[in-house]
């Protein structure tokens, strides 16, 4: 299955702002996209409360996972958005 | 995974028939119990409106968690939840909330109390027993880690 490891860049970490824009961004995407730190449960991305869950703060690695055709497309998109400070876009 | 420990909730912060205007006067009374058992100054409590106009903290399930922002951080003396529940619900941006959970913390803590929050609000079960629920110590319980996390 394709994955993205990325390290989280927003400064406050993945929750409030950057959280909801990754989550909408996940659901907007034509396949379901999973999210996990290390080696823990992948949960599903498009849910703020699982995204909320793993508790990322600004620097924790995280790996995405997708599968079927559109899988790679919708990792690079949001492996891209992961990588930029969200609390910045206000 | 995160750390686990127990959500510091005190009994004192636990309405379990609270009712509410609007959204702005929900959040303004999850505000006051913070103050009420020390956690918060008041100043905190304009933040978690602030906070709220700019991002909806709703979760989903009929939850909202709001929580101030980071320019609050002084206003904090101590970590700690709250727990109103709404049972004629409260209108959040189109979504309907009965259950709000407040959060004060200081420094990064916000996103470990999230993260621990949002482990329980996960679980079906504990959501329907948390809007059931009709004791304060239930509530107090429910908002515990799960045996198996505590090892």
């Amino acid at each position: 299955m394709p994955e993205r490891t990325v390290v989280i860049a927003s400064r406050t970490g993945l929750h409030a702002r950057p959280a909801k824009i990754f989550v909408e961004a996940a659901a907007r995407q034509g396949t379901p996209v999973r999210i996990r730190v290390g080696d823990g449960k992948p949960v599903p991305a498009h849910s703020i409360l699982a995204v909320l869950s793993l508790g990322a703060t600004h620097g924790t690695e995280v790996t995405l996972d997708a599968d079927g055709p559109d899988a790679d497309a919708a990792l690079d998109s949001l492996a891209q958005l992961l990588a930029r400070d969200l609390d910045a876009d206000e | 995974m995160p750390d686990t420990a127990p959500l510091p909730l005190d009994p004192r912060a636990v309405l379990l028939d609270a009712s509410a205007a609007d959204r702005d006067n929900a959040i303004r009374q999850c505000g006051r119990a913070l103050v009420a058992v020390g956690a918060v100054e008041e100043p905190y409590v304009e933040t978690m409106i602030e906070r709220e106009r700019s991002i909806s903290t709703y979760v989903g399930e009929g939850v909202a968690i709001p929580h101030g922002t980071l320019a609050a951080k002084e206003a904090v003396h101590h970590d700690a939840v709250c727990v109103l529940r709404f049972p004629g619900g409260v209108d959040w941006g189109g979504e309907r909330v009965t259950v709000c959970v407040g959060i004060a913390a200081r420094g990064d803590g916000h996103v470990r109390l999230l993260a621990e929050l949002a482990q329980i609000l996960l679980d079906p079960d504990r959501v329907h027993a948390l809007r059931e629920a009709t004791r304060v110590e239930e509530v107090v319980h429910l908002l515990q880690p799960t045996k198996e996390e505590t090892t």
